[in-house]
């Protein structure tokens, strides 16, 4: 059930709201084009706004994602959708898209909020936040996270008890459990996807035992506890809040894997544990940091000097991929593996286990297009029609793809990719104006 | 004299509160002189906190603002957009870094970060008091862009470039386009050749009236500055014309007596003095290599084609914008590095690559045909010793998957890989999964133990301790070893002096920042893409070059730019033109001109950048910078040591 449907026309439908999203949608708009963002997400920014910092300048990501999504959610000449999905692309003419796209309701007037968070503090509804991948709780009447945007509360329907406490607290009124799903139909002349990726579930790997083991958490996990945003303002297991000092790291957790039929490396997590690691030399002096690789590829500008600098800090670097994790009384792990270096099969006993989980392909946008054409690569990535020369083009004239909708890389390379995605965009609504 | 100021003081999540009490950093510059409010903010940059400090502006009609936070690097032209929004000149802003020269400066000593912390922003509250509105200079920018390299990334972002409705003019050095990419066979991941690649952008370069390529040529001056470079640029002729009759050439070829190493074959090969590299090559013309000609005559007698009265040339070009894609040059091991140049059968991967181009049927080097291939990686990259620490990024793919076109196009190939950790990285690795299946063997070593290469009675042995298989030592005689020699910044890069482009710790060119601003450079109107800015592979390339073409485009696109106000002033009655700013300049931007009676310096608006070098050594103090002059910086020094 829902309202009518409501008509809009744009140059440009950008899908994704992450970095990769932002940055074309930047672009074209700076061009003189008229671009629309649909996100799924109730903020923009992605997976890079919950960073912490990033390799190899170790810039705090929240301070320059920030401005980057303050500058896109101001732009005159980009509509945001959040919360919003595309639920259907179809070829209208030669030169136009008809996007169907479906707009959930927040409950909350946005314009009206002011972010004063009173309806969470009314809210007695306690539920896992996703935005802090689950390490703490938060209420059905919540603002997604400190630098959201827009940082504007949502009620999370599902969850709340419908009690009304947070209507009767709301100092400007904004909450309405009238509002109803809206259906968009939206002419566009041409579409990015950018729709990212997805991490590996590591409970496909029972052996590793995550979700039974409560002192293994996953890489995005420790991200969050290290970011300037974090949950507990220093590290901490969750088994029992006990500050760690014998932390392992378990790389290409999902990738590099036909056991999870994951054959390919996902680019980024041996950096990403890296500066980790490098972080929580700063946090946790004392701690001893190691990490089990089957290959370290710190292949990217600075990369190789940045891993030099993790050794000379006193990371430990063991070749071996982890077999088995098995869980003692003191909530401490034992670690299988095979020492290459001694050829040797070892145990080791650390306090916290990080698996660093891989990039696996978001195949949301498989099914967005009804004539069923936009091919994806052996990954289910979306299909590159001329890598060489033309990355951004997919099987679709007029659709171009942006970011990890490709495959796995990192933020400079998304970056990269963004530009090119939306030179092609602009090039190609020159050619049919 | 503003009188009111509002004053942010930004936590940074805990990048700044973790070590500086910002609260106390509040109350103690919420009296001073002017401080009309004074706040603090989880993060300022964020959109909540802008949409308040747009408000507050509006609201209390306040005429100066600072926010304390991060580097003004990051953040100085958010808050003076703020500052716009509201309605207030931006140059009523003032920057206050209390994170990079406070918290994170002084993470041992939380008093004394704070009180760090206090001080900035006293002096920040003293400058923004003497702020004055300052409105930026709009200068032309000419329509046009120059691209330096006809490479694949400078093709690529020129194709680009034209099809958004700008003119361009391609600049390569070599007679032929296609750089890197026209000496390589079949690509990986597509299969195509590097000929078919370059031959499809040659066609639509072509195809383009708004693109211009000049071959065999090099800018050899360059003035001027953002929205209008001109460019002194010197191109060599072909001495031969250009429409010419392809039979009567080949024969001149022929006959050409000299014989010189042929560089697009990387030397394992001669050419003559009159040559293209490869039939069909673009330009289609061959060129006569005038350097090594020596004038016998004998190509000009069989080929009327042939003349050498064409003349070099010095085209002058003005552009609003340059995109440098100049490349890189592989790396050269040294005499004895792994047997390079000591022993025959030792060769780097290009001149590999080229062989499995050259040969059909059977591998065949120096006269005897190869079986066994030995891989040495990782030679001039990840040095202990050496300057290049980084890795190349795209060896490892590349020679994994050149070893597979040698087992595929000739009979009884093995492919040894004495690696130093395999790097095929996303989806490559399943090429490397693929190499592992068709039984190329891998042995390893870490980088403080290489493999070692011997000869002994022609053959040569190359042995390692591969970690493997228990630090085994392991030996392999081979018939050829193939050092995988990784990716160098060019060896003359005099264009880039040219326009004083900066070089990081690597030595290819550098960009901004790596992840807000990867194609720009501190010169304003310069952007770099592809493998000049360091190690990439042909995707990663073109990915770049269309970034930088969309950045260069922005900068040409309205036909106008805005530049920052924020320079050097001359104070034309003090000034006795002693030459010493001038000298101080790095930027070029002063120059003697004659006034009414005397000569004195004068400042070209769109070059200085406003760094303030001139300032202390005019012997005359006849220079101010505007925004910081003696009066501001003397008030901030008092409110500092105060």
């Amino acid at each position: 059930m829902h309202g009518k449907i409501m008509n809009a026309s744009f140059d440009a439908l950008v899908i994704g709201g992450g970095i990769a999203g932002g940055e074309a949608a930047l672009n074209l708009a700076n061009n003189g084009f008229k671009v629309l963002i649909v996100e799924k997400d109730l903020s923009i920014g992605g997976k890079m706004i919950l960073l912490s910092k990033v390799f190899p300048t170790l810039d705090c990501s929240a301070c320059i994602t920030t401005p980057k999504v303050s500058e896109i959610s101001r732009h005159p000449g980009i509509t945001i959708f959040t919360g919003s999905e595309v639920k259907s692309i179809s070829r209208k003419s030669e030169t136009s898209f008809e996007a169907v796209v479906i707009k959930t309701p927040r409950y909350v007037i946005g314009e009206d909020c002011t972010g004063c968070q009173l309806c969470e503090q009314a809210c007695p509804v306690l539920v896992h936040d996703q935005f802090q991948y689950n390490l703490v709780g938060r209420k059905a009447a919540y603002i997604p996270f400190s630098i959201a945007s827009p940082r504007v509360a949502a009620i999370d329907i599902e969850n709340c008890t419908l009690c009304g406490a947070c209507e009767k607290v709301c100092p400007t009124k904004c909450i309405d459990f009238t509002q109803e799903e809206e259906e968009y139909c939206i002419d566009v002349k041409t579409v990015i996807i950018a729709t990212g990726f997805n991490l590996f579930d590591p409970l496909k790997i029972p052996r590793y035992g995550y979700g039974t083991y409560k002192n293994i958490i996953t890489s995005m996990q420790m991200e969050r506890q290290l970011a300037p945003t974090r949950p507990f303002n220093t590290i901490l297991r969750p088994g029992d809040g006990k500050v760690p000092d014998r932390i392992a790291y378990v790389l290409c957790t999902g990738s590099r894997d036909m056991t999870v039929g994951n054959p390919i490396c996902s680019q980024i997590c041996c950096m990403y544990s890296i500066k980790q690691a490098q972080l929580l030399m700063g946090a946790l002096p004392m701690a001893d940091v190691t990490i089990y690789y089957i290959n370290i590829r710190s292949f990217g500008k600075g990369f190789e000097e940045f891993y030099d600098q993790a050794k000379g800090m006193g990371v430990n670097f063991v070749k071996g991929k982890i077999g088995k994790i098995t869980e003692n009384e003191n909530g401490n792990l034992n670690l299988r593996y095979e020492d290459i270096n001694e050829n040797v099969v070892r145990e080791s006993e650390h306090d916290l286990v990080v698996l660093s989980v891989g990039v696996l392909p978001n195949t949301d946008s498989k099914a967005l297009f009804h004539d069923g054409d936009l091919k994806l690569d052996p990954f289910s990535f979306v299909d590159q029609a001329d890598p060489l020369a033309s990355p951004s083009k997919t099987s679709i004239d007029g659709v171009f793809v942006a970011g990890t909708a490709t495959g796995p890389m990192d933020i400079p390379d998304s970056i990269l990719s963004a530009g090119a995605s939306s030179a092609e965009a602009i090039s190609y609504l020159n050619r049919r104006l | 004299m503003n009188k009111k100021i509002g004053v942010y003081i930004c936590h940074c999540g805990g990048n700044i509160s973790d070590y500086v009490d910002v609260e106390k950093v509040k109350e103690s510059i919420e009296t001073d002189e002017g401080v009309f409010l004074a706040k603090t903010t989880m993060f300022a940059c964020g959109d909540a906190n802008q949409k308040e400090m747009v408000d507050d502006i509006k609201k209390n009609e306040l005429d100066g603002v600072v926010v304390a936070s991060c580097s003004p690097k990051l953040h100085l032209l958010t808050f003076r957009a703020v500052t716009e929004r509201a309605g207030l000149n931006k140059y009523n802003y003032v920057h206050a870094n209390i994170r990079e020269q406070a918290s994170w400066a002084h993470s041992d000593d939380k008093p004394g970060a704070t009180e760090t912390a206090i001080h900035l922003v006293k002096a920040a509250i003293a400058k923004v008091r003497l702020a004055e509105p300052l409105y930026p200079f709009i200068i032309n920018s000419k329509k046009a862009v120059a691209v330096i390299g006809g490479g694949i990334a400078g093709l690529r972002a020129a194709i680009e470039l034209a099809d958004m409705g700008c003119p361009v003019t391609i600049i390569e050095r070599e007679h032929f386009v296609g750089g890197r990419v026209a000496q390589w066979d079949v690509l990986f991941t597509t299969n195509e050749t590097g000929k078919e690649v370059v031959t499809k952008l040659y066609n639509e370069v072509i195809r383009h009236d708004n693109i211009k390529l000049l071959t065999g040529a090099e800018v050899i001056s360059n003035t001027g500055s953002i929205g209008d470079f001109t460019m002194k640029i010197k191109v060599t002729p072909r001495y031969i014309k250009e429409k010419c009759n392809e039979g009567h050439l080949l024969k001149a070829i022929a006959v050409c007596p000299v014989d010189v190493p042929d560089e697009f074959n990387f030397n394992i090969t001669g050419r003559k003095a009159i040559y293209h590299n490869f039939p069909s090559e673009y330009p289609q013309t061959p060129v006569i290599d005038i350097k090594n000609c020596t004038r016998c005559g004998e190509c000009e007698k069989i080929c009327p084609s042939v003349d050498f009265s064409q003349k070099e040339e010095i085209l002058e070009i003005n552009v609003g914008s340059v995109l440098m894609a100049t490349g890189f040059d592989s790396y050269t091991p040294a005499d004895g590095e792994f047997g390079y140049n000591q022993f025959e059968n030792v060769i780097t991967l290009p001149q590999f690559k080229r062989i499995i181009d050259l040969n059909d049927k059977k591998l065949i080097f120096r006269g005897k045909e190869i079986n066994k291939i030995a891989y040495i990686y990782c030679v001039g990259s990840r040095q202990i010793d050496g300057e290049n620490k980084y890795c190349s990024r795209y060896c490892c793919t590349s020679v994994i998957y050149a070893a597979m076109q040698a087992k595929h196009k000739f009979n009884e190939i093995n492919n040894y890989h004495f690696n130093r950790g395999i790097r095929t990285y996303g989806k490559q690795e399943v090429l490397y999964a693929e190499s592992l299946k068709g039984g190329d063997i891998y042995l390893q070593s870490y980088e403080d133990a290489p493999p070692t290469v011997e000869q002994h009675n022609d053959k040569i042995t190359i042995r390692i301790n591969d970690i493997l298989t228990a630090k085994k030592e392991m030996s392999v005689e081979a018939d050829l070893v193939v050092l995988v020699t990784g990716m160098v910044p060019r060896a003359d890069n005099s264009v880039a002096s040219l326009f004083k482009l900066p070089k990081g710790r690597d030595k290819f060119f550098n960009e901004i920042h790596m992840k807000l601003r990867p194609v720009e450079t501190v010169i304003d109107g310069i952007t770099i893409c592809g493998a000049c800015q360091g190690p990439k592979n042909i995707m990663e390339s073109v990915n770049s070059a269309l970034s930088a073409a969309i950045k260069s485009f922005s900068y040409v696109s309205k036909g106008e730019l805005e530049l920052e106000p924020i320079i050097a002033k001359i104070d034309k009655d003090l000034c006795t033109w002693s030459g010493t700013c001038a000298e101080a300049c790095p930027f070029d931007a002063i120059k003697m001109v004659k006034d009414e009676k005397k000569d004195v310096a004068a400042i070209n608006n769109s070059v200085c950048k406003g760094c303030g070098m001139c300032l202390p050594v005019c012997p005359s103090n006849a220079i101010n910078l505007i925004a910081y002059s003696d009066n501001e910086i003397e008030s901030m020094i008092d409110a500092l040591a105060g």
